[in-house]
């Protein structure tokens, strides 16, 4: 498209939001792939075990295609994937810990993994050259991601009363912040939609409704009465208050490897 | 949680023969489809199909993996 946007043409308040909305889905899938990683083992079958593992080669992936994209605001992206401090990580805050268990790892196969595919999409639809060139193919993986967490979702919605509970639980536990990070109503998220980088975060929050309601139906749980969870909204990070833990940090950055390292 | 055993075909080529990958255990079709795609991912399939072995019906054998599903005559 004539009208499509590199980093140098956008304004300063555009630019710093389009950087921030990058390293969040960066972030997000970079951290949601060490979550997956967690269960290659232990999941409940062999054939479960290696989608899991397959789904953090894809999420990493992405991340770093997304991490190089910062290449275009002048960021040096090994620092970015490697040096940061946890309080300048911009994932969705129901990554900053391990799933609670399979139940909770089925919910982010739905929801936050499905939260990410939907900003990711859109960002993909917008203006920026780099995204419409390079989200297409991974939007193309995470069809399987949805598919893998749709049938366990409905599978446990079908099941005993305390499978249903325990996913129930982890549902709900996370969406009032993921609504909140789809939808923050902040400054930097009406300058992108303003530079028609992204849609505006109300028709992010319909296309996730519209991707994920019919399956919170089934547990009972109506999406239209979550209210998102702004409470101490970080700003600049776009996203809530936390960080991710220590132990996933160190992976994520990939501290022990790199002391491996001969430069 | 039983599991059952599907059958994975799959070919590179559009015209290509349907070709006997392996399988997966799953517990219903549409795990059975997310496991067979994402176990047998190294290589670049034109279509991949996932078959429950139960549906497989036996012509000329009444011993190997099919066994269980041969019809009454023909067989001992």
């Amino acid at each position: 498209m004539s009208d499509d946007k590199q980093a140098p043409e956008m304004s300063e308040e555009a630019r710093a939001a389009l950087e921030r909305l990058i390293l969040g889905l960066a972030d997000g899938k970079r951290l949601l792939g060490v979550r997956y990683s967690d269960w290659l083992l232990g999941a409940p079958s062999l054939e479960s075990g290696i989608a899991m593992s397959s789904m953090c080669q894809d999420e990493w992936g992405h991340a770093r295609l997304l991490y190089a994209m910062l290449k275009e605001f002048g960021v040096d992206p090994v620092r970015v994937e490697h040096e940061r401090p946890a309080e300048e990580y911009g994932n969705p805050d129901s990554l900053d810990g391990p799933f609670s268990d399979w139940a909770g790892a089925v919910a982010a196969m739905l929801l936050m993994d499905g939260a990410l595919t939907v900003a990711l999409e859109a960002f993909g639809e917008g203006k920026f050259e780099l995204a419409r060139s390079r989200v297409p193919k991974m939007i193309a993986e995470e069809e399987f991601h949805h598919d893998l967490g749709a049938a366990w979702f409905r599978r446990f919605a079908s099941s005993t009363e305390e499978a249903r509970a325990r996913l129930q639980a982890a549902a709900t536990s996370e969406l009032p912040r993921i609504l909140a990070w789809l939808d923050p109503r902040d400054g930097p998220s009406q300058a992108m939609t303003e530079a028609g980088l992204m849609p505006p975060g109300e028709e992010l929050h319909r296309r996730f409704a519209d991707k994920v309601g019919p399956f919170l139906d089934l547990l009972g749980v109506d999406i239209a009465s979550i209210e998102p969870d702004r409470s101490d909204w970080d700003e600049g990070r776009g996203r809530g208050p936390g960080a991710p833990d220590a132990e996933a940090l160190e992976r994520a950055r990939g501290d022990r490897n790199r002391m491996l390292l001969v430069e | 949680m039983r599991e059952n055993v599907y059958d994975v075909f799959a070919r590179k080529e559009r015209g290509e023969p349907l070709r006997h990958i392996g399988y997966v255990d799953a517990m219903d079709a549409e795990l059975a489809r997310v496991y067979a795609w994402k176990t047998y991912d190294e290589e670049r399939w034109f279509e991949m199909c996932v078959v429950p072995r139960k549906e497989i019906i036996p012509v000329n054998r009444t011993d190997g993996p099919f066994a269980a599903n041969a019809l009454g005559g023909g067989h001992e």
